[in-house]
């Protein structure tokens, strides 16, 4: 065994568990720094997110990575967890599986939103943190840069990234910036400030709005929303004035009745002057009357409008699936290809070095016998014998790197070893 | 290389925009990773050629631009094509010439259909002509542009009310954008076109003072549909300013905006195949015998 992982996630760790299991950073690099002591020689990566906490580790012939209970054990003693409730739902992989889970974490397909893109930012720190607590080698090293790879192909030729999955962001991009080329010099009115509409005023203020304004029932609450979310307060009464003046609007109150009537929006659009309103109804129920939609220069979405969008997403995700199934699966067969690979490496240089030493010794006995030859004849002659050493191990070294693809090429490298009398 | 650029003939670029044109138009059916650079390929191409055709005629038939109807036609879809060509260079993703290239097309056929037979001009009336000739380029290209803009914003507009995510490779500017360059181009288009129309009549006026050349009637069609064209488009700039302020005002700009590209495509087509006085050389006075007999 070369490679290891063991790791829950949102399927298999409870949410207790998982908030038990977490590492921040700080606790991460305590937690590799202790992992360096007790497994000397090993390589390991810890990669903790909200919804995974999995260890990685690696090592060659006598330093090979620890085994399954041993890494549960190391980990439920970082955390102070009684090991015996980590063992049961915590999974185990070895060798090509742990490569083709990491390229899927990675690519986003293990995610709990299919293609998430945060993921590939979490597996880079992940890297970084290991780095910097010395716990990385060469296998880790291939194996995280091959991931990242992986993870970019995947996003590139496949459109599983795309598509927007959040109702925040795509009522932002694919619906705000449709009416508005900029926001910065646009007024944005949030009527309540619920959870949704705080992340939907994220998203705006990414792209460039400024100038926001909170209504609420209480001046004290809208006060006290404004000073967090660095906006404008302003209460009820004043509703009929601010949506005259604003350009776009997030609504999210707890409401059973409709906010703004078609009624009450009337002397709004007489005082608007035929400027464009865009209106986000984040509330259930709604807090617009639906028939306001209809009115001129109004561009009003629910939450159902922006879910059957997040839903048609969700879906061209899911077909684009077996594509990225398939490049993780090319790129896994070329990382143990490589990997096998390394395990011949010493075997090609004895046999290099052998043919070159017998060539040097031929070289040096045939100018001896013609002293006559000057240095261009000897140079040509040289060249001739590396060329001719190169060519016979052309076949011999084409045929471990293909064996390599298959696994571990330990029949062809026994042979090459006696027939060549190579020593180990 | 003189042989292979005076070998360019008009159905040469036009293939080529035809092609880019359908590049664009597949965006609407699949998905591609070379579409974009095929479609840029063959609009530069049709744009190399179609610069190499012009510059030819002003070389080989002293043709300047706008020194007759086909050159005049032929140089307002030059203009068209290299905005389409820039545009699409700075936003990939938005389809600008699914909308621009078919009215260069047209711009092309119109020229074909036309008379290359130069404008008479003296030396003393080749500056008011060039004037006149460019501030009609000019107005034609901004009541096109205006129209072509309105479309983009009927198409953004219809997909934002039936509440549809924009389709993968295919982003519309903004409504707000889209309006602004409506709205804009509809002041240029009364504005420049104004100014040509006014400066047609001085033209006509320094031909009949100086005898220089035929001038041209005021009943003449030419005359009537340009009259028309600019009346209307100085009543559309002004009902536009009325509107802007006004519940809807933005869809009645964009739609008057199209009635504008109506009104001056009809003109286009009146100009094409009626009878005109207009840029036409003067009548040669009849031989003596030819009076004789």
């Amino acid at each position: 065994m070369t490679l290891a992982f063991v790791g829950g996630t949102h399927r298999t760790v409870p949410l207790p568990l998982r908030e038990q299991l977490a590492f921040s950073a700080e606790q991460a690099a305590e937690a590799l720094a202790r992992f360096r002591d007790r497994f000397p020689g090993r390589e390991g990566v810890l990669l903790s997110t909200c919804n995974r906490v999995e260890l990685y580790a690696a090592g060659e012939s006598d330093s090979a990575p620890p085994p399954r209970e041993q890494l549960v054990l190391f980990l439920a003693e970082c955390r102070g967890i009684d090991a015996g409730l980590l063992a049961p739902v915590l999974s185990g992989e070895s060798d090509e599986a742990v490569v083709r889970h990491l390229f899927s974490v990675a690519a986003g397909l293990d995610s709990m939103v299919l293609g998430e893109p945060q993921i590939v930012a979490q597996v880079k720190q992940a890297w970084a943190i290991a780095q910097e607590s010395r716990t990385t080698g060469p296998l880790t090293s291939e194996m995280f840069q091959a991931a990242l790879r992986t993870a970019k192909r995947v996003a590139t030729e496949t459109a599983l990234g795309r598509e927007r999955l959040s109702i925040p962001s795509i009522a932002v991009t694919d619906f705000v910036s449709g009416v508005f080329e900029r926001l910065d010099d646009k007024k944005v009115l949030l009527i309540g400030a619920g959870k949704m509409a705080r992340e939907t005023l994220r998203y705006l203020r990414e792209a460039g709005a400024r100038d926001v304004t909170i209504v609420n029932r209480t001046i004290e609450r809208a006060q006290s929303l404004a000073a967090e979310l660095r906006a404008r307060p302003t209460t009820f009464d004043r509703l009929v004035t601010e949506l005259a003046a604003t350009d776009l609007v997030v609504s999210t109150t707890g409401a059973t009745e409709p906010v703004i009537t078609a009624d009450f929006y009337r002397p709004v659009e007489e005082a608007r002057g035929g400027r464009p309103l865009v209106i986000l109804d984040l509330a259930i129920p709604r807090d617009f009357d639906p028939a306001i939609g209809d009115r001129p220069d109004v561009w009003l979405y629910s939450i159902d409008d922006l879910g059957r969008t997040c839903e048609a997403n969700r879906k061209s995700r899911e077909k684009q699936m077996p594509a990225a199934v398939v490049i993780i699966e090319e790129e896994t067969r070329r990382f143990m290809g490589d990997l096998h690979h390394r395990w011949s490496g010493p075997v090609i240089e004895q046999l290099r070095a052998g043919w070159s030493e017998t060539g040097d010794t031929e070289l040096e006995r045939l100018f001896r016998r013609l002293p006559d030859l000057g240095e261009a004849a000897r140079a040509e002659i040289r060249q001739s014998f590396q060329r001719y050493a190169a060519k016979m191990l052309h076949l011999p070294l084409t045929s471990l790197r293909a064996e390599s693809h298959a696994g571990p090429p330990h029949g062809l490298l026994d042979a090459l070893k006696r027939l060549f009398d190579l020593k180990e | 290389m003189l042989d292979f650029v005076s070998r360019i003939s008009v159905v040469c670029f036009a293939a080529s925009y035809a092609v880019a044109l359908a590049c664009e138009a597949s965006r609407l059916l699949f998905r591609s990773g070379v579409r974009g650079a095929v479609m840029v390929g063959f609009a530069a191409a049709g744009l190399v050629a179609h610069t190499a055709f012009l510059l030819w005629r002003a070389a080989s038939e002293g043709a300047v631009p706008l020194s007759s109807p086909f050159d005049w036609y032929l140089l307002a879809a030059w203009v068209l094509a290299a905005g389409s060509l820039a545009l699409t260079l700075a936003t990939p993703r938005t389809p600008i010439g699914l909308f621009m290239l078919p009215v260069v097309l047209a711009l092309i056929g119109a020229a074909t259909l036309s008379s290359r037979e130069p404008f008479p001009q003296t030396p003393a009336t080749q500056v008011w002509g060039m004037i006149h000739g460019s501030l009609n380029l000019a107005a034609s290209l901004a009541v096109a542009a205006g129209a072509i803009a309105a479309v983009m914003w009927l198409f953004q507009a219809g997909r934002l009310a039936r509440k549809q995510a924009p389709k993968r490779g295919f982003r519309m500017p903004s409504l707000e954008r889209l309006f602004e360059t409506t709205r804009h181009a509809m002041t240029v288009a009364a504005w420049t076109a104004a100014a040509g129309f006014t400066s047609g009549i001085i033209l006509n006026a320094v031909n009949k003072q100086r005898g220089l050349l035929e001038t041209v009637p005021w009943t003449d069609p030419v005359v009537l549909r340009m009259g028309m064209l600019v009346s209307w488009l100085i009543v559309a700039a002004v009902i536009a300013r009325v509107v802007k302020q006004r519940p809807g005002g933005a869809r009645t700009i964009v739609w008057l905006s199209l009635v504008s590209f109506a009104v001056l495509t009809g003109s286009i087509l009146w100009g094409l195949f009626g009878d005109t006085r207009h840029g036409v050389p003067p009548v040669s006075p009849p031989a003596i015998n030819e009076v004789a007999a």
